[in-house]
């Protein structure tokens, strides 16, 4: 078999200083100079078991910590009001709609006794309805349900997610679909609820459903081959092309891709880095986030401690930024441009263009684990 | 070897040795990162490229004596050839778990060994090969742009150690003729990789070295150093969840020692006590007669209790195996052979448990939230 990653050697920004990228992204570029006036959210953990979900300012500095019963996991952010929802990490029980500036806590979501929830949220663009996927365990099968904002959150709906282990989902551009990942892992309460069941038959997939009536739209899965490859996170541009990051359950050593990329009503095309970067991945994609510009995206390995860069266009590797247990990321207003969060503290405004990581400069961020995923909200 | 009440009795050493306090250091202050520093310096300039370039030179004195073979075929040349195979595998079985760096660019360590092959994809190539013998794969810099899986040590292990083909070697017929040239090709490229493979690591290993806030791929020495750590840590779990666990299959009746590596030239086993070595050098910074015991990670550990407790735990794995014959199907032909190998699976999961919790802890090097925890 010829070797395959061969033909991804496309970049000098490992060990160079700058990466080749488009002239038209180079140019857009904006200068470092413009101060970020955005809040970053996420949810974090102290030393002692003890779990929050925090906010901080473009320069690290820490707004609030609000006290979670359990390890939090993402945050979802209902557009243009107050609420966020923080869903427990998987196998999730609460959730809690707090609000934005101050972590104060708006009301309590309470998972079913035969479910449980997932991390993930999203909210329908009028800030409606609030979407959580969910673990149907007794079933083996995924669920999306459905919280009505505007009355008190009462779970109104729950919808197949069209196969096992979802995880995060995302809004389409429409506004009127959803894109769910379901990882393809079986899990169960009475087992830990985390340790998976089902690798040898695992079958994950990308679904696409109608956020009002549940209706499977798209789906779409890997070859065979790489089933073992857990279809965790995504993120969605404007023009509905979706990224998506894989966790792989099978050998460290086998050369499998760790990256998708999916236009919905074609097949998932798996993309790859250059061999010595594809290794430090280590078989674990974290966080994916496109940038402000839906240009290039990101995505975090935490196990490999590095965010990789890549082209939305010609979906080819960019370039990667050390990040020691790394994972958080949120876009910032500047292309090409993202913040991240590690699991040691530290926060880091990473340029993909210039290939460039600066510490944010307030210390107080630093007091605290950050979780997965990070949210920025505009102020 | 060993029985297993002997090395069950080492674990419940170690076990005291964790009840007695001396657990690990990640409640203690931060190591500073030059202790990093000298570590990284130490492993990667001093103790690595000496044995890249015994890597190299082994790979040209396998091309050498394959050209011998092959301008006089006879069974004393094919000999030397099996035998200078041998001695190549030998030092790359001990540098094949330092999966980082040039090691593992354009895909060189999968060129230098294709395996595990889950597809059988090299077999069904090499009929083809035979079936067609293109002139090209006769030629080393045609045969480099090759299928991996036709260009490295698998490829010609089935060359020299089939009894079939090492018959039409040496009766030098059409295949005969074909296979050897094409052996003395594979040869030469082994050699070009490892020369390739010697002249990247400097630059790789002043970058490791130079690890700084400047660096965007290692953005502290400790950080360099958790490669080693993983090197490591994963290269005993390809041992145990390849090397060993392919060919114990499920069960004793699922049990094939045609699944474990290099089994045709009979050194399956014979490759894991090298991997050993080259795996224990990272933790001693001593490989062979290269470097000083005591100046890899653990230098980083500062109870020599439990230092001493790891090196005779890992002695006494890699005597185990050591002793056991160099091949799966050897070790099976023997009456206890399965239950034998599934015990080397056992202590080599055990030496990986000290590691993560030993050598993990200690050096610092095994943590991170999202790393070991992420969803």
């Amino acid at each position: 078999m010829k070797h395959q990653r061969r033909g991804f050697l496309k970049l000098i920004g490992v060990g160079g200083a700058l990466t080749l990228l488009p002239t038209s992204i180079t140019r857009a570029a904006s200068p470092p100079a413009i101060e970020d006036r955005a809040v970053y959210i996420a949810a974090s953990a102290g030393n002692n078991g003890d779990y929050y979900v925090s906010a901080f300012n473009a320069s690290g500095g820490i707004l609030y910590e609000q006290p979670l019963p359990g390890r939090g996991h993402d945050i979802g952010l209902r557009p243009n009001h107050v609420d966020v929802a923080a869903v427990e990490r998987r196998p999730g029980l609460y959730g809690l709609i707090l609000d934005r500036h101050t972590g104060n806590v708006r009301a309590k979501l309470h998972c079913p006794e035969n479910r449980r929830f997932y991390g993930h949220a999203v909210y329908s663009h009028d800030g409606r309805y609030l979407y959580i996927t969910e673990n149907d365990f007794d079933q083996a099968r995924g669920v999306v349900s459905v919280w009505d904002a505007q009355d008190g959150y009462r779970r109104v709906a729950e919808f197949n997610s069209y196969g096992t282990g979802p995880h995060e989902l995302h809004l389409m551009p429409d506004g009127e679909h959803l894109v769910i990942a379901n990882g393809g892992l079986h899990t169960h309460p009475d087992q830990d609820g985390r340790t998976p069941l089902n690798i040898s038959s695992m079958e994950p997939n990308l679904s696409i459903i109608d956020r009002r009536t549940g209706k499977l739209i798209y789906q779409a899965a890997l070859k065979h081959d790489w089933h073992k490859l857990s279809i965790r996170h995504l993120d969605v541009t404007a023009n509905g092309m979706i990224a998506a990051g894989f966790q792989y359950q099978g050998d460290i050593t086998d050369q499998v891709p760790l990256v998708g990329i999916w236009h919905p009503g074609g097949d998932i095309r798996p993309i790859e880095a250059p061999d010595t970067v594809q290794v430090r991945m280590r078989q674990y994609c974290g966080s994916v986030r496109f940038d402000t510009s839906g240009q290039v995206f990101a995505i975090s390995c935490p196990r490999g401690g590095l965010v990789t860069f890549w082209d939305a266009q010609s979906n080819d590797f960019l370039t990667h930024i050390a990040a020691p247990d790394g994972c958080g990321l949120a876009a910032t207003n500047r292309t090409g441009e993202f913040v991240g969060t590690s699991g040691l503290g530290n926060s880091w405004r990473m340029d993909a263009i210039r290939r460039k990581r600066v510490e944010l400069p307030d210390d107080s961020h630093k007091s605290l684990q950050w979780d997965n995923h990070l949210r920025r909200m505009n102020t | 070897m060993f029985s297993k009440s002997s090395w069950r009795s080492i674990l419940l050493s170690t076990a005291a040795l964790l009840t007695l306090g001396i657990t690990s250091q990640s409640a203690h202050a931060d190591i500073p990162d030059e202790n990093y520093q000298t570590i990284l310096s130490h492993l990667l300039t001093s103790v690595v490229p000496p044995k890249l370039d015994a890597f190299h030179t082994a790979t040209n004195d396998l091309a050498e004596t394959m050209d011998d073979f092959c301008s006089d075929p006879d069974q004393s040349e094919l000999k030397d050839a099996q035998t200078a195979f041998h001695e190549a595998m030998d030092i790359w079985q001990e540098l094949q778990p330092w999966r980082m760096g040039p090691m593992v660019a354009n895909g060189r360590d999968q060129h230098i060994e294709y395996w595990p092959d889950k597809h059988g994809t090299a077999a069904r190539q090499f009929r083809k090969l035979m079936f067609d013998k293109p002139a090209a794969y006769t030629d080393p810099e045609k045969l480099a742009g090759a299928s991996a899986a036709l260009q490295g040590f698998p490829a010609l292990e089935e060359v020299l150690f089939d009894d079939k083909h090492a018959e039409q070697m040496v009766a030098a017929n059409e295949d005969g003729i074909f296979l050897c040239q094409y052996g003395a090709a594979i040869a030469i490229n082994l050699g070009t990789l490892s020369g390739e493979l010697q002249a990247d690591w400097p630059e790789f290993a002043k970058a490791m070295r130079n690890a700084g806030p400047e660096s965007m791929d290692y953005p502290t020495a400790k950080f360099a150093a958790t490669d080693l750590y993983r090197a490591l840590h994963e290269g005993l779990l390809i041992i145990s969840s390849q090397k060993l666990a392919r060919p114990l299959g499920d069960n004793a009746q699922g049990a094939r020692a045609s699944r474990a590596e290099s089994e045709l030239s009979e050194r399956s086993l014979r490759n894991i006590e090298h991997n050993l070595i080259g795996l224990f050098a990272i933790y001693d910074g001593k490989w062979g007669d290269v470097g000083q015991e005591g100046t890899g990670l653990a230098a980083l550990i500062d109870s020599s209790l439990l230092d001493r407790s790891f090196r005779l735990n890992w002695k006494t794995v890699s005597d185990a195996v050591a002793d056991l014959p160099p091949s799966v199907s050897e070790l099976y032909a023997q009456p206890d052979g399965y239950a034998a190998l599934a015990g080397i699976k056992e202590q080599i999961d055990f030496l990986t448990t000290l590691v993560e919790n030993d050598v993990g802890g200690n050096t610092q090097l095994g943590g991170g939230f999202n790393a070991l925890d992420g969803d």
